[in-house]
């Protein structure tokens, strides 16, 4: 093996790759890299046997070949590399690295040990926006479940429909659900839902392009999926995450969100977001705010016996019953963090049913949680 | 020799070949799923266990097995992935809780069979009003499918018959796991048909609901007027019956009287089992009252619950609400153990319902929705059968219930004379003490008068 890549190019890869990688005992392998210089390309691989990730780096490939070495201390030492460019070589089971003013050598392993990532069928798959879905999925994920206890809402649940796309998160205390409205390519001709784990999900927001008008394709094979970015302007690969999916079925989740309200209130989004934080500061360990609806705004109050207690009043135009309903501030405000509009619309139903927070002027987003009884 | 017997000796042949690391990491979890005439296909957990076997132990495995068969000349892996699911109890530790967050129920219920766990017969209380719905219940869940089929449970609001009914399913579900059961609310099967059609997966939707071995289905007077759901009802019903799978049924009152659905399907429903919740006794009232107190750990005086059970009869639901607005009461006032005032005070709003107060409108819609009679004026004159009994009814409701003058009632009706509205208020009476059919009916048009 011997080829020259560029610092920074060889930095991005084992950027990537290396968060997959951990502190495995039983199989130690599975904390190094798979590195390989393929014709033009820098080829390296990772995996916990539960995520795989793949990256791919122009390089200027002399002789091809293979080495395994530990991903931590790699990226340490390519982290103290210049801007320059470096020759990499091969020699047995070990890795030398050499650059201006520097020679290294790192013990690596056989390739032989090292897992193999699962193929996909490559010809039929889905097709959209990369941006777009990072965007969708950061909105959700850290509403998902992180007990084991119901492993199927544990992950983030995709819905790929003939004119859109749903990403849905639940904890059973609260849902989160956003729509991905426009044309997107699916070769399967039906409609393709799972559940992917929450950890893969975080891994993917990270390789996910941050540009407009780039395209991602995603594979499926039994039970696995596979979600790839491509190099720019290129129908090579760039980055390819395969993840396994998690069985189950998700809950009907349609059925949770309310078609009606018995209250409803619209506010400005930042000066809420102010009021919950005042008030959840109030709110001692239960961390419980109690939203009071009159005729022409809300009272917010929090009671701690041993902190102190608050009353904050803020504006509102507000419809239906006049009501109190408790909440924890906490969930509030992990739904207000994923709207960007101005104002929102809060609706109740009554103290002990689920409201729902959606951002004035976009139907794409919607948050539904649970009051705490009073 | 079995497969695992055949599997055993592959792994502890290989486990000498392999470091122990990798023989943990590569084969925990995997099986031999099925044996042809001459291949063997291995279960592994995920594909990166197939990759690994499919690339690095494939030789050795197949020679270890020929070793055994001689036919074998391939073998192939299959994905399945272990249910990692951990049996979890959940924990009781709410009890010194006194804040509550709220969850979503609907991811309490099962996803396979739509039941909900929290039904159970241990936890389903038996009285003279229910018995012999209980009895035809359990006999259901020896030999689903035998005895009573289809099972028509029919009774008033909050009595009971989700309970039962789930129930069934649930211990049915315990006792042989491998059945597919199905529990559907009327509207869910009327909603599901109408995406179904929407969506051309009809024929899915079909198949779906014939592999079913129990099929439940709630609320079943719901179909009423909907053609299209007692079409397809019908013909789900005639597939699964003569397969002798279990059908579950319930609905507010008996197969006869509900209007707007056909004939065909009535019969269906009168074929099996017919059995009907009524009001629970005094009794029955109070031991639901002290195993809901007992369910909340709820500690209160016997005084009290008797208190409630002489005065909620008629609904088994507002027995439970009025046992958590006392456990309401008893969070927000730390403790104080709840005397006799203190809960006639809360429970002002349930037993002096402000609903039963009504008028004679609302009687009348009652009644001529209950019979499905939609010309309101032929209603009034018409001598037709058909409209005489429940014109006759609604004199009798508005005598009794509203108090009002029997010349008062004859000029609502047309102006009749006072001696035809006698006529027919005693003529229902008599029926009401004598027939019982007639006596279920009135009572149901009364709970709907009285129901909002």
């Amino acid at each position: 093996m011997n080829f020259t890549i560029l610092a920074k190019e060889l930095k991005k890869g084992l950027g990537f790759t290396e968060k997959i990688t951990g502190k495995n005992l039983t199989l130690p392998i599975l904390n190094n890299l798979l590195i390989e210089a393929l014709p033009n390309f820098l080829k390296i691989s990772s995996t916990d046997l539960e995520i795989g990730m793949q990256w791919w780096g122009a390089c200027k490939t002399e002789k091809e070949g293979s080495v395994v070495v530990p991903a931590k201390f790699i990226s340490q030492l390519a982290g103290t590399l210049g801007e320059d460019k470096i020759e990499i070589k091969g020699k047995g089971n070990n890795l030398i690295l050499e650059g201006k003013n520097i020679k290294t050598q790192i013990k690596g392993f056989s390739t032989e040990e090292f897992p193999i990532i699962p193929t996909f069928l490559k010809e039929i798959y889905i097709e959209m926006d990369g941006k777009k879905l990072k965007e969708g999925l950061s909105s959700v994920v850290d509403i998902t479940s992180l007990s084991q206890i119901k492993p199927e809402i544990s992950g983030v649940y995709f819905s790929f429909n003939k004119t859109n796309i749903k990403l849905v998160a639940t904890d059973s205390f609260r849902l989160a659900e956003k729509t991905i409205q426009g044309e997107y390519k699916n070769l399967f001709n039906k409609d393709i839902s799972f559940i992917l784990p929450q950890k893969t999900v975080k891994e993917l927001i990270n390789i996910l392009p941050e540009e407009d008008g780039k395209n991602i394709r995603i594979y499926f094979s039994e039970s696995q999926v596979m979600f790839e970015t491509f190099l720019p302007n290129s129908t090579h690969p760039e980055i390819n995450i395969v993840s396994r999916q998690i069985d189950g079925q998700y809950p009907t989740y349609e059925e949770i969100i309310p078609k009606t309200s018995k209250t409803k209130i619209v506010v400005n989004k930042d000066e809420f977001n102010r009021q919950i934080k005042t008030a959840g500061l109030f709110g001692g360990k239960t961390n419980e705010v109690i939203i009071k609806i009159e005729e022409k705004g809300i009272e917010i109050k929090s009671q701690d016996s041993e902190i102190g207690e608050s009353e904050l009043n803020m504006p509102a135009i507000t419809e239906g019953d006049f009501s109190k309903i408790s909440f924890n501030y906490k969930f509030i405000l992990d739904g207000l963090t994923n709207i960007k509009s101005s104002e929102i619309s809060f609706e109740f139903q009554g103290n002990d049913g689920p409201a729902v927070i959606r951002p004035v002027g976009d139907a794409s987003y919607l948050y539904v949680i649970m009051p705490i009884r009073i | 020799m079995t497969n695992e017997e055949l599997w055993q000796s592959v792994l502890s042949q290989i486990q000498l070949n392999i470091s122990p690391a990798n023989f943990a990491t590569w084969f925990a979890n995997t099986g031999i799923s099925s044996v042809e005439e001459n291949s063997i296909t291995i279960s592994v957990p995920n594909s990166f266990s197939k990759e690994w076997m499919e690339q690095k132990y494939n030789k050795d495995i197949l020679k270890i097995v020929r070793d055994f068969n001689e036919d074998i000349k391939e073998i192939k892996y299959s994905v399945n992935p272990i249910n990692t699911k951990i049996v979890n109890k959940r924990q009781s530790n709410k009890k010194d809780e006194p804040i509550e967050q709220l969850g979503f129920s609907e991811l309490e219920v099962n996803k396979e069979t739509n039941l909900n766990p929290k039904y159970t017969f241990s936890n389903f209380i038996i009285g003279p009003f229910n018995e012999i719905a209980y009895a035809a219940a359990m006999s259901v869940v020896e030999e689903p499918g035998k005895n009573y089929n289809p099972f028509f449970i029919y009774g008033g609001v909050g009595l009971g018959k989700t309970h039962l009914i789930q129930a069934i399913g649930n211990k049915i579900k315990e006792d042989s796991p491998s059945m597919k059961i199905k529990y559907i609310p009327a509207e869910k099967l009327i909603s599901s048909i109408v995406n179904a059609i929407r969506n051309q997966s009809i024929e899915e939707l079909k198949k779906n609901l014939r592999e079913i071995d129990v099929l439940i289905i709630d609320d079943i007077q719901f179909i009423a007027g909907k053609d299209k759901t007692q079409e397809e009802f019908f013909h789900t019903f005639n597939s699964l019956y003569q397969k002798n799978k279990q059908i579950i049924l319930s609905s507010d009152r008996h197969p006869d009287n509900i209007p707007a659905i056909t004939e065909r399907l009535k019969s269906r429903f009168n074929g099996g089992m017919i059995a009907d919740i009524t009001m629970p006794d005094y009794e029955t009232r109070l031991a639901i009252l002290n195993q809901k107190a007992e369910e909340k750990n709820l500690s209160v005086s016997g005084e009290v619950l008797e208190y409630i059970a002489n005065n909620v009869q008629k609904n088994i639901r507002e027995l439970e609400s009025s046992i958590s607005r006392l456990l309401i009461y008893k969070k927000t006032n730390n403790s104080k153990l709840i005397s006799i005032e203190d809960a006639k005070k809360l429970l002002k709003n349930i037993i002096v319902s402000p609903s039963r107060i009504t008028n004679h409108k609302k009687i009348i819609e009652s009644i001529t929705s209950f019979y499905d009679i939609s010309s309101g004026n032929m209603f009034l004159t018409s001598r037709k059968k058909e409209y005489a009994r429940p014109r006759q009814i609604a004199m009798y409701l508005l005598k009794k219930e509203l108090k009002m003058s029997y010349s008062e009632i004859g000029r609502k009706f047309d102006g009749k004379d006072h001696t035809t509205v006698i006529h027919a208020c005693q003529l229902i009476e008599k029926e009401y003490e004598e027939n019982e059919k007639m006596r279920q009916e009135i009572d149901l048009i009364l709970q709907r008068v009285y129901s909002k």
